[in-house]
């Protein structure tokens, strides 16, 4: 029986030792512990010794039996390690194929700088207004300022429509729908599309532009000298050139074409800026008291400035487009870089 | 405006380098656009002298000179004739590049060898056609550049004048703008006027009858002349201007013109019918052949100029071919006139004739200049033609027009501006532009306007004239202080932006289409006779017919950009396009500009890759996105109802989206034909919403259910129901069963096919229950799930599997 046991017990710690699998393991303790097992077939002959012997062999047969149990727990422990550190090895990805995309869309250009100007005048207190793009002589030209058979209607020309009306050919008369519906102080800015008949590779009969608008006791031309300031710096980043100009615009007097120092060559001269070193990027005045009348303003009581920019302009320069008919072209290829 | 620096300089002391000259004028509202050396890169063609000059041993036409260039001596081969020894001649050394890209090299010419060229004024560029090489009659030193010794050398800058300063369209307004910023003087032209002739009244007549349009005529009257080609200062001054010298006669009008910017005319006396000028407008029908040689169909709002019998010229335009001065005119009658400014636009326009002359009085001219200009054409015409002047002028001009007095207040132009001047520094501006200046009450003063500033009428014109010569640039930025109002975004924004950034995160990119475009894409899009989308707004001056009338679809627009992409091979797309159509609206001055969206998709439902299927995508991809947009902008009771139909969709893949029984707009698969009426050739999808509608539907209240803490419970049902029973249906048949434990209803399983009977379509629905307080009981939730079986049953007589 002494032998018997032994001899089982080694054979037991053996095969133990050299199970690799959870399987295995499993098996072999089935195999000796099982009820049809080695050793509880060995348990099972305690009965055939007399009973003095029984004492001892029982507690030697239990003795091997914790043993098994405590090296069988040991061993599966380590077994089921190893076997996860195979598969977690075995599942082992190739991190640089491209990941699952789902499809992203932009904005048009011409919409990404319309919110951007908007927001950057929101925050100086400005609010958004919009107006018809099917308009009406008066707030077009005669409320700007334009008389009838003036050469200043040259400057801009018109797309005509049936029945005395025209497509509005600037933002500006968002300015005067505005004052006629509201007394002063007025802050608007107006992003909308506008349209002139014109076409060539630097013009396109229908373009964007953003009219802003200050109304109230005591503004300045320095006033709005330092809102352009305040928005070109944040536009183009801090430090940007800036120079203003005299000009005509029947709307505003004192009128200015606004110049930035040219993004390309930073002002040393380039093709872009024709070698002057400047980029006209805007036109601005002060309201012209012509104006204040037709929407029934007091020119004595309030002043105001007025400036209007092309957005196709901030956009090409933004984002170094070189060519304007990209923008009208709604190539995806071009689309999708923004 | 083209000006040219060395005649400027006739007028004002200026020595600013040619670059600075132009900053001064942009600076100053003069907006110097472009600039031209004149003579710059001939500077090595120089003054020489010819030491000897000897016969080719080789050839009869050609000498052989010795020329001396101040520097050293050089062997030039000449084949012109007309020079001899001691003459100064143009020598373009080797290396000069003449016009026409003519580079002068050492050569060899029949054997003999040649080092550099006598120039001809043709070979300069200087005249169209020249016989033999120049000979100079200059004193300046041999080397000289020979520009310099012409005194050719010149910048001519170009000026992009703005429409209200008329006064800046001639060198002597570009002189005053000049000698204003520099603090100096200006020095108008002198002339001697020797009036030998007759008195003029005695010879010829002026009436002025519509003295409306014409406020003054002014007339001379200049017999013995000789009409001949110009000399060659006014040639080449005309020439530096862009224009073209025609005569001696004509040549010194256009001077005048560019001189003091005053239009003049100049009439062939003997072709005045009665030796008299008639002011007044055209006649009915009348037709007028100008000396362009076009016949021109007269109305009697234009005004002319006519003889006794009949017109001579269109007021302040141009004249007429019948009394036009020709090389055998003696006797001239010289116009210098002042027309109103929009008659002459209103025929100029309608005319499409626009001349120096139109230009500058529809703009403004000088009034008050009206005779000195005739003045200083007369005397010169006498000098040039060799004319005698008759005794005095013509000058009909009943309303004497005086300068403008201007009241000005310093405490306005301060706080205009934003500035701090004083009285002293403002006057001192004014005086610099010859504007008088009375001061009254301190702070207050009277501008006296002079009559060729014709912009000038009001304060605020003068508060810019000082902020223009102070220099924009001086005045410093300020932050306005102003009044607090509440300046939240309104609503539409708000929307608008959403929608956007929904579909772009959905994939859309977004596309700009011109808002006109040609009637016949609506034929394309197979729309009906009477649909209301075929009333368009038609543009009177299109640029072409694709862009003649306003659009009212943004389909046309968006299936042009998908064939565009198509074409460049960019097969799988998703393009939105958030704009306006236009609608007549009858009775209604404006129209109606509604704001739409409009996507399209097509293509593959994912981007191509690796770990993607090629799937293709269909109409619920499109439905799954509207269904998203309508949750993320809260629009409630959306219904998609394929009862009427767009005539540009498949007929059994499309439908009406309606919000609270209100039509938004429509979706679904386009029709073959449309498609190919695009030339497309794969399916795409399409969707478009009335945004303002769309608008006043979303943002519905936000009111949550708490989530139960308790489990769910769910059934599954599966179904036999007809074929073109709406899947809609049998939920919304679930959903009204108003049992409060019925916490969702979902489709999960739609099935045709084998084992299913035509005419029908099997549907699976999982239904699943929970309480807010307990967790259901089998027992609980198996009545509740009896009474939705039989209420399909009963309501929708369909087959539970």
């Amino acid at each position: 029986m002494k032998d018997q046991l032994e001899a089982l017990s080694s054979a037991m710690f053996a095969h133990l030792g050299s199970a690799t699998s959870e399987k295995e393991l499993q098996e072999l303790k089935v195999r000796y512990l099982g009820k049809k097992g080695e050793l509880t077939a060995v348990m099972k002959c305690l009965a055939t010794l007399p009973p003095e012997e029984r004492p001892t062999a029982g507690q030697a047969i239990n003795r091997v039996k914790e043993r098994f149990e405590e090296e069988f727990t040991t061993r599966l422990t380590s077994v089921k390690q190893a076997e996860k550190l195979r598969r977690l090895a075995s599942e082992r990805i190739d991190v640089t194929l491209p990941g699952r995309r789902t499809a992203v869309g932009t904005r048009h250009p011409v919409t990404m700088v319309m919110e951007e100007v908007s927001e950057i005048f929101a925050g100086l207190g400005f609010q958004v207004a919009e107006g018809p793009e099917i308009e009406l002589d008066f707030y077009n030209f005669e409320a700007l300022n334009f008389p009838k058979d003036h050469p200043a209607r040259d400057m801009q020309d018109t797309f005509f429509l049936e029945g005395e009306r025209l497509l509005r050919t600037h933002t500006s008369p968002v300015q005067v729908r505005t004052m006629l519906r509201h007394a002063p102080p007025v802050r608007i800015i107006a992003p909308g599309t506008v349209y002139r008949c014109d076409s060539d590779a630097t013009h396109s009969p229908m373009f964007h532009q953003i009219e802003g608008l200050m109304v109230d006791k005591g503004i300045t031309f320095g006033d709005l000298k330092g809102i352009l300031t305040i928005f070109l710096n944040q536009y183009f980043g801090k430090g940007i050139g800036m120079r203003l100009r005299p000009s005509y615009f029947p709307f505003t007097e004192p009128s200015a074409e606004v110049d930035i120092a040219c993004v390309i060559c930073k002002g040393k001269g380039c093709r872009v800026c024709k070698n002057s070193g400047w980029l006209e990027i805007l036109g601005a005045g002060m309201v012209d008291p012509e104006v204040f009348r037709h929407v029934g303003y007091d020119a004595d009581a309030v002043t105001g400035f007025a400036f209007g920019m092309g957005i196709e302009r901030l956009a090409m320069l933004k984002y170094g487009i070189n060519d304007m008919r990209f923008l009208f072209e709604n190539d995806i290829r071009f689309l999708s870089q923004f | 405006m083209i000006i040219s620096y060395n005649w400027l300089k006739e007028f004002v002391d200026c020595d600013l380098p040619p670059n600075d000259l132009a900053d001064l004028l942009t600076m100053l509202g003069l907006e110097v656009e472009g600039m031209t050396g004149v003579g710059a890169g001939f500077d090595s063609v120089v003054v020489a002298l010819v030491e000897e000059k000897a016969q080719h041993p080789n050839a009869d036409k050609l000498s052989l000179c010795k020329v001396n260039d101040g520097v050293e001596i050089h062997n030039v081969v000449c084949g012109a004739q007309n020079f001899s020894v001691g003459d100064r001649v143009a020598l373009a050394r080797l290396g000069s590049v003449l016009p026409g890209e003519f580079k002068i090299k050492k050569s060899k010419i029949r054997g003999e060898e040649s080092c550099g060229m006598l120039c001809s004024l043709k070979e300069l560029g200087l005249a169209e056609e020249s016989a033999g090489i120049m000979i100079l009659d200059t004193p300046r030193p041999l080397g000289t550049p020979l520009f310099d010794a012409l005194g050719l050398k010149d910048t001519i800058f170009e000026i992009g004048l703005t429409p209200n300063r008329a006064d800046c369209l001639s060198v002597i307004g570009v002189a005053r703008e000049v000698a204003a910023k520099l603090g100096v003087a200006i020095r108008y032209p002198g002339h001697e006027l020797l009036e030998n002739g007759p008195p003029i009244a005695t010879v010829a007549g002026v009436t002025v009858e519509d003295s409306d349009l014409c406020p003054r005529y002014a007339a001379r009257y200049l017999s013995g002349c000789t009409v001949a080609p110009s000399p060659a200062w006014l040639v080449s001054r005309l020439e530096a201007v862009g224009m073209r010298s025609i005569n001696n006669v004509v040549d010194v009008t256009n001077y005048v013109l560019m001189e003091y910017g005053h239009p003049l005319h100049a009439f062939d006396f003997h072709r005045l019918a009665g030796g008299k000028i008639v002011v007044r407008r055209a006649g009915e029908g009348e037709l007028f052949k100008t000396l362009d040689g076009q016949e021109r169909p007269l109305l009697t709002s234009d005004l002319t100029i006519r003889d006794g019998d009949r017109s001579v010229a269109l007021a302040g335009i141009m004249g007429g071919e019948n009394s036009e001065i020709s090389p055998d005119t003696t006797d001239i009658l010289l116009e210098s006139a002042w027309f109103d400014p929009s008659a002459v636009r209103r025929s100029s326009k309608r005319l499409g004739l626009h001349t120096e002359s139109s230009h500058r009085f529809e703009r403004g001219a000088d009034i008050g200049i009206v005779t000195r200009a005739l003045d200083r054409a007369a005397s010169l015409m006498a000098e040039l033609a060799g004319g005698v002047v008759a005794k005095g002028i013509l000058d009909v001009y009943p309303k004497s027009v005086h300068p403008l007095q201007v009241p000005v207040r310093l405490a306005r132009i301060n706080a205009v501006l934003g500035t701090a001047l004083t009285a002293s520094q403002v006057v001192a501006i004014f005086t610099r532009l010859q504007f008088d200046v009375r001061e009254g009450e301190p702070g207050f003063m009277t501008v006296t306007v002079p009559t060729f500033r014709v912009d000038i009428r009001r304060e605020i014109d003068l508060i810019e004239e000082v902020a223009r010569l102070h220099g924009f640039n001086a005045i410093a930025g300020t932050m306005p202080t102003a009044r607090v109002f509440s300046d939240r975004p309104p609503h539409r924004q708000t929307v608008e932006k959403s929608l956007r950034d929904l579909l772009t995160a959905h994939g859309f990119s977004e596309v700009v289409n011109f808002s006109f475009f040609g009637s016949d894409l609506l034929d394309k899009l197979l729309l009906s006779p009477d649909d209301l989308r075929r009333q368009t707004i038609r543009l009177l001056n299109p640029l072409s017919d694709d862009l003649a009338v306003m659009r009212t679809s943004l389909l046309p627009g968006l299936l042009q950009s998908a064939e565009r992409n198509l074409s460049r091979r960019s097969l799988n797309l998703r393009l939105f396009e958030l704009r306006r159509v236009y609608h007549p609206v009858p009775g209604e001055e404006l129209a109606h500009e509604p704001l739409h969206l409009g996507a399209i998709l097509t293509g593959r439902r994912h981007p191509e890759g690796w770990n993607h299927d090629s799937a293709a995508i269909d109409f619920f991809d499109l439905k799954g996105v509207l269904e998203n947009l309508f949750a993320d902008l809260r629009v409630k009771g959306v219904t998609y109802d394929n009862g009427t139909l767009e005539s540009f969709y498949h007929p059994g893949k499309a439908c009406t989206l309606s919000a609270g029984g209100e039509a938004i707009g429509s979706c679904g698969e386009l029709h073959p034909d449309v498609l190919g009426n695009f030339l497309i050739e794969q399916p795409v999808y399409y969707v478009e919403l009335n945004f303002e509608k769309l608008l006043t539907k979303c943002g519905a209240a936000i009111a949550i259910v708490p989530p139960s803490r308790y489990p769910d419970t769910f059934r599954d049902i599966a179904l036999l129901i007809d074929a073109d029973l709406p899947a809609a249906t049998v939920l919304e048949t679930i959903r009204g069963q108003k049992i409060k434990e019925l916490e969702g209803v979902e489709l999960f399983d739609l099935y045709t096919g084998q084992g299913i009977p035509d005419g029908k379509k099997s549907i699976a629905v999982r239904v699943r229950y929970r309480s807010p307080d307990r967790t259901l009981t089998d027992d609980e939730v198996t009545p509740l799930h009896g009474r939705i079986i039989d209420n399909l049953v009963k309501k929708l007589a369909i087959t539970v599997r």
